[in-house]
């Protein structure tokens, strides 16, 4: 009798506790994690390897809120179709960024450290890759709205988004809107 | 009792299966505007959203009063790396084998055990001083002069945060000054360039220019430190400025990021 009181105490405190974790979004990421990796491992060449990566990558980061954080305050000035614009020349940058960050055929290691809650439906999760024989720190950060998607990666302390906003924002101050998806254009075209 | 105990053991499982419901069915509500209240992230960053997370990333900013000059000096360096570096560095990471590049490059970071000492003593880690003096004894030993790192597999010494002047003089409260992209050396400021003076006299490898200059073969031990960095110093040039709008402003926020996040180490 006692035992079973103690058992619905217990079921009360882990749900309760399950419920505030940040179990859902840290296994998203790793599922994202493996995802890539997976794609890593078996593409032979870096476009190849970004082609494939370009998919996994939609279905798991929020390029529209990254878009927007990128371009800061200027925003609101953006008509609805140059909004469109940027944001789709962006997630071309982002996937290409992304993608050359791994060398393809590797193989390396992840930890997943301790997620922290920065605010409600927001999480952080750091993480260590080691790849031959180095260290780098990536850190992911994550927001809940339809699903729990990745809003911005954090290499060694530099973000991808903060990155982007410092030159966006010289862009904008240079020729406003026109002037940012102007850039961007550039930018995607040297690539291609 | 025994029914009791199984309307008991019914009600858990109710409770328990709610619960579960009740955990499901929230994550499947939108946020609310609860929400867009601010917020900390770790970093320190206001946190916003729904429309008013416009303003969730600052342009970073740091003094760059030399702007032209340090333009001209970024341009030059990119030669440099392309026409240069890169080739010496693809050449290095081709012709020496992987096993010997890692112990070569273990080698130098384990003698650079004086920075990381006295800097973690300067600023005041004690402990952090201690694990380093015990991972350089551990890889200076069984690593076979730093050659091998046994420490990676000891976990209180797999981990510590490199210490070095720069984030010396951060942690004291000296700010970085302009910004200055150093010949060849890329991003620094006038706080870091100084640290990097500090850092070159705490480095054993340069008291063997120093005690032995004149002789010819202590160039090789240089000139090999130089070489075994090359290959990770072109990946953060590359990382930082490939896919910019402009690679100039790029380099910048990336260097005032990197070393934001060194100092807080």
């Amino acid at each position: 009798m006692n035992r079973l009181l103690l058992t619905l105490a217990t079921s009360l405190l882990v749900q309760g506790g399950l419920c505030a974790s940040t179990q859902v979004p840290e296994q998203r990421l790793k599922t994202a994690v493996d995802e890539v990796l997976a794609q890593a491992k078996s593409s032979s060449n870096p476009d190849e390897l970004a082609g494939r990566l370009g998919p996994v990558l939609q279905k798991y980061l929020s390029f529209e809120a990254m878009t927007r954080r990128a371009v800061g305050p200027g925003w609101r000035q953006f008509s609805p179709s140059q909004k469109k614009e940027a944001a789709k020349l962006f997630t071309i940058l982002i996937i290409r960024t992304y993608s050359s960050k791994f060398t393809p055929g590797m193989n390396p290691e992840i930890l997943f450290k301790k997620a922290a809650t920065p605010a409600p439906g927001r999480v952080e999760v750091p993480t260590t890759i080691l790849y031959q024989g180095s260290k780098y720190g990536v850190t992911y950060r994550m927001e809940e709205s339809e699903g729990w998607k990745i809003t911005d990666v954090v290499i060694e302390g530099v973000s991808l988004v903060a990155n982007y906003r410092t030159q966006f924002d010289s862009e904008f101050k240079k020729g406003g809107a026109e002037a940012v998806v102007g850039s961007l254009t550039q930018t995607v075209d040297q690539r291609k | 009792m025994k029914l009791q105990t199984s309307y008991l053991a019914l009600l858990t499982g109710i409770v328990t299966a709610s619960l579960l419901i009740g955990c499901a069915a929230k994550k499947e509500t939108p946020p609310t505007a609860s929400a867009s209240v601010g917020h900390k992230t770790s970093d320190g960053k206001s946190v916003k959203s729904g429309d008013d997370d416009l303003e969730e990333y600052g342009v970073l900013l740091i003094p760059d009063p030399l702007e032209p000059l340090n333009r001209a000096t970024f341009t030059l360096n990119h030669g440099i790396y392309v026409i240069l570096l890169r080739p010496i560095s693809k050449g290095y990471t081709t012709v020496v084998p992987k096993l010997v590049r890692t112990g070569v490059h273990n080698a130098y970071e384990n003698v650079k055990f004086p920075i990381r000492f006295v800097n973690n003593t300067l600023q005041g880690k004690f402990d952090r001083a201690g694990l380093e003096t015990g991972k350089f004894l551990v890889n200076s030993v069984v690593g076979i002069g730093g050659l091998g790192r046994p420490s990676d597999h000891i976990p209180a010494l797999a981990d510590i945060p490199a210490g070095n002047t720069g984030q010396t003089f951060a942690k004291w409260g000296i700010p970085h000054g302009a910004y200055l992209v150093l010949p060849v050396l890329g991003p620094s400021s006038v706080r870091d360039t100084v640290g990097l003076a500090g850092d070159y006299a705490l480095n054993p490898v340069s008291w063997v220019t120093i005690l032995f200059g004149g002789y010819a073969w202590t160039l090789a031990i240089p000139s090999v430190n130089t070489l075994r960095s090359l290959p990770v110093q072109m990946d953060i040039y590359d990382a930082a400025t490939k896919d910019a709008i402009d690679p100039y402003v790029a380099a910048r926020s990336a260097y005032v990021q990197f070393r934001e996040e060194d100092a807080a180490k």
